[in-house]
């Protein structure tokens, strides 16, 4: 089976954990960021861009992710991003990622549309663990899909280049990728889906013979 | 004064973790496809969280040649790739979150002086967060701190090479305050040591220079 999703990563521990994991490693390719070729990603359905990757490395690449959005494909990003390669404007919030002890009843998220694909079924505490910042523009005409109580933009779509482009300002795969958040397996999983049509299956363990590797 | 080059790749804050101060003067490297620095006007190398395992495995040649000329390596971020000689970082989550405690192991050189462990093991009442997985230390690093189940999460390996180096798993440390500054958080105390003892190393070996 040829990999499905590209996986943006800078070098970092956390999506390399993550993409190596058995439960996923059959379904997401590493993209690292400044090898991105047309080759390399025009077999993918998907694109997926996570929290604390490089903005500036991935806009020398735009014209490629926007010839990915065209032809029908999907793109997600995740956390911050840039308008130097995206037509919406991120902001920098405080991040509070202890709520769920000092106020569980009050997450920093306070509306979803449970609607779509990504979100159908999912638990509230599910849909919600931080987010890193806020939208304060989206491209004309998205669709918001996740807001907080003050009606900042947490999470949008839109159509608008082709395929669906997808922001959020959770960072589900870095998360997950450390493992300290146990329940994002219910969020990556739906989002894979959602992607590409597959549901990972299995525990999510780490292999030790993928750790103090040699790169060819 | 020690010079050092911290390796950045990028992220979101990754330029505001290292604050010149009268020790060190920092100089950030930023990761592009051309990445090839030159090592040789530093004297610590310093990778922090995040960075690019990557880019370092493509120059594990010269961080060699940097750490046998008697310079320093700082790592605190889990290297998934085989540049920090004789040791190795693996990723598991064996413990749960809730679980994880660290206890000093081994502290000859004072590094752990001030530092409240549990400042490191808690934030906001939640416990994990510091490192994650374990480092397999080579046999003549000294293990600093240890995890719940005994496993290294801090090493000092001054044996491998002939310089020094220093690797937490993954368990994040900064520069931003310096030892004179309120406020100081374990991770700031902790840095700050370490940067003391390497300033003190750096300057008692030139004085053996200078004396020979």
């Amino acid at each position: 089976m040829s990999k499905k999703i590209g996986l943006v990563f800078n070098g970092g521990w956390a999506i390399y954990a993550l993409a190596n994991a058995p439960k996923y490693k059959d379904i997401y390719e590493l993209l690292y960021v400044h090898d991105i070729t047309w080759d390399k990603i025009e077999d993918l359905d998907a694109i997926v861009i996570p929290f604390l990757s490089n903005h500036t490395a991935i806009a020398k690449k735009k014209d490629l992710i926007y010839r990915f959005l065209a032809e029908g494909k999907k793109v997600v990003v995740e956390g911050d991003s840039t308008q130097e390669w995206l037509d919406a404007k991120w902001e920098d919030r405080p991040t509070n990622n202890y709520w769920w002890v000092e106020n569980p009843n009050n997450p920093p998220i306070s509306k979803t549309d449970y609607e779509h694909p990504v979100y159908k079924g999912l638990k509230p505490r599910h849909a919600c663990w931080h987010t890193h910042g806020a939208y304060t523009r989206v491209p004309e005409g998205a669709e918001i899909v996740q807001t907080t109580d003050d009606g900042e933009i947490i999470t949008w779509q839109t159509d608008k280049y082709g395929g669906i482009l997808f922001g959020t300002t959770l960072d589900p795969f870095i998360e997950h990728g450390i493992r300290q958040i146990t329940h994002l397996d219910n969020y990556v999983d739906k989002m894979t889906e959602w992607l590409c049509g597959i549901k990972p299956e299995g525990e999510f363990e780490f292999n030790d013979a993928d750790y103090g590797i040699g790169i060819n | 004064m020690i010079k050092a080059a911290v390796i950045n790749n990028g992220a979101h804050g990754s330029k505001s973790g290292f604050k010149d101060n009268q020790l060190v003067n920092y100089t950030y490297i930023d990761v592009d496809e051309n990445f090839n620095p030159d090592l040789s006007p530093y004297d610590l190398l310093l990778t922090g969280n995040p960075t690019d395992h990557v880019a370092l495995y493509k120059i594990k040649d010269k961080i060699v040649d940097f750490l046998n000329q008697g310079k320093t390596l700082f790592c605190f971020s889990g290297w998934y790739t085989d540049y920090i000689p004789g040791n190795k970082w693996i990723m598991e989550r064996d413990i749960k979150s809730i679980d994880i405690r660290y206890f000093k192991k081994s502290d000859k050189n004072n590094l752990l002086a001030g530092v409240n462990i549990h400042e490191l093991i808690y934030q906001n009442g939640i416990s994990g967060w510091w490192a994650c997985g374990h480092i397999e230390a080579s046999q003549g690093a000294e293990i600093i701190l240890v995890d719940t189940l005994n496993r290294p999460i801090m090493i000092l390996d001054e044996q491998t090479t002939n310089g020094t180096i220093i690797c937490t798993s993954g368990g994040p440390l900064n520069g931003k305050k310096s030892k004179d500054e309120q406020g100081l958080h374990a991770v700031n105390v902790l840095y700050n040591n370490l940067i003391d003892y390497i300033y003190k190393k750096q300057n008692h070996e030139q004085e053996d220079r200078v004396s020979i």
